[in-house]
């Protein structure tokens, strides 16, 4: 029940964002500050994502696997800018890792 | 060429790498609990990727529905931005199409049809027609995902559990444009690290979420 609340809900909230500007009229525009806070958002939330993943993958602080496997999906990422290359390569590492033991 | 044909021949790497999206959508969402249903009625409502796996994530570790709709709501108000931005060449559509074309504004979208409009057009079919047939790749990558993703026996063992992590890790590393991004990043892995390691599950994404990105401002000297 809750999987579908949440769904519903966030169906909701997305679509507003996505058309009140288109809808209705604002008057000006969004002070800057503002702007420059918005624009930092979905990077903060995102990166908070990775962090909480990577410190806590599954109920228990992690190992060390995490870390290293985040750090060379970050490092293909950021070489490649391919975001399937990344968690590829950042998966098979967490995978071979944990096998090592970490 | 026309609006129609130039958003097909310019965006079909887009599309082809979102049907491959949505199936790791599928997979996790399903890896995490949810039904084929549920999982495909995410890729329907919300479609918005990021915050899908958001979703996914925070479900997963029992987060209250309150929590997961804010997060959600902050991590798409930059919509409001993309929408504010393309309002003026919208605005010769009636009221039913702007709903419409609302619906399927996603990051991708937006980029790609700025991109047609600063080229000088004015017709609204480039950003119809793209944001039509990613909603669609998108959705059918979904389902899929969804069918076949259950199938996957003891997923820590192939390090699937830690898919989300990475696709989080590589949207950040391909988004940051520079420096003030990148320390709102680093800020915001770290305090969410450290709230869940200290065991505020619940709130780590969000609280870490809403106030990394006041140092922003701590940087706003620099301009991007």
């Amino acid at each position: 029940m809750s999987v579908w609340l949440a769904i519903a809900a966030s169906g909701v909230v997305t679509y507003l964002t996505r058309a009140l500007p288109l809808v209705l009229t604002m008057p000006g525009s969004a002070p800057a500050r503002l702007r420059r806070y918005l624009d930092a958002l979905p990077t903060a939330i995102i990166a908070a994502l990775a962090g909480a993943g990577i410190a806590v993958p599954d109920a228990h602080p992690t190992g060390g696997a995490e870390v290293l496997a985040a750090l060379l999906a970050l490092a293909v990422a950021a070489w490649r800018r391919n975001l399937l290359f990344a968690v590829i390569a950042g998966v098979a590492a967490v995978a071979a890792l944990r096998a090592a033991g970490l | 060429m026309t609006g129609r044909r130039a958003a097909i021949v310019e965006g079909w790497p887009i599309f082809v790498t979102a049907v491959v999206v949505g199936i790791a959508f599928g997979l996790t969402a399903r890896q995490a609990g949810l039904s084929i249903v549920e999982t495909s009625a995410t890729s329907l409502i919300v479609f918005a990727g990021a915050a899908q796996f958001v979703m996914v994530d925070l479900l997963r570790n029992g987060t209250p529905v309150p929590l997961i709709v804010l997060t959600v709501l902050l991590l798409n108000a930059r919509h409001l931005l993309m929408a504010a931005a393309l309002r003026p060449f919208v605005q010769v559509a009636s009221l039913p199409r702007r709903f419409g074309l609302a619906y399927v504004l996603t990051d991708e979208a937006f980029a790609m049809g700025i991109g047609w409009f600063r080229r000088g057009h004015r017709d609204l079919a480039y950003y119809a027609v793209f944001s039509t047939v990613l909603w669609c790749s998108w959705n059918v990558g979904t389902l899929l995902g969804a069918i076949f993703g259950a199938g996957v026996e003891d997923p820590q063992r192939f390090g699937i559990d830690f898919a989300i992590t990475a696709v989080f890790v590589a949207i950040v590393a391909i988004g940051v444009r520079h420096r003030a991004d990148a320390a709102v990043a680093l800020v915001a892995a770290l305090v969410a690290a450290a709230l869940r390691l200290a065991g505020a599950s619940a709130v780590a994404v969000v609280v870490a979420g809403a106030l990394a990105p006041l140092v922003a401002f701590a940087m706003r000297d620099e301009q991007p």
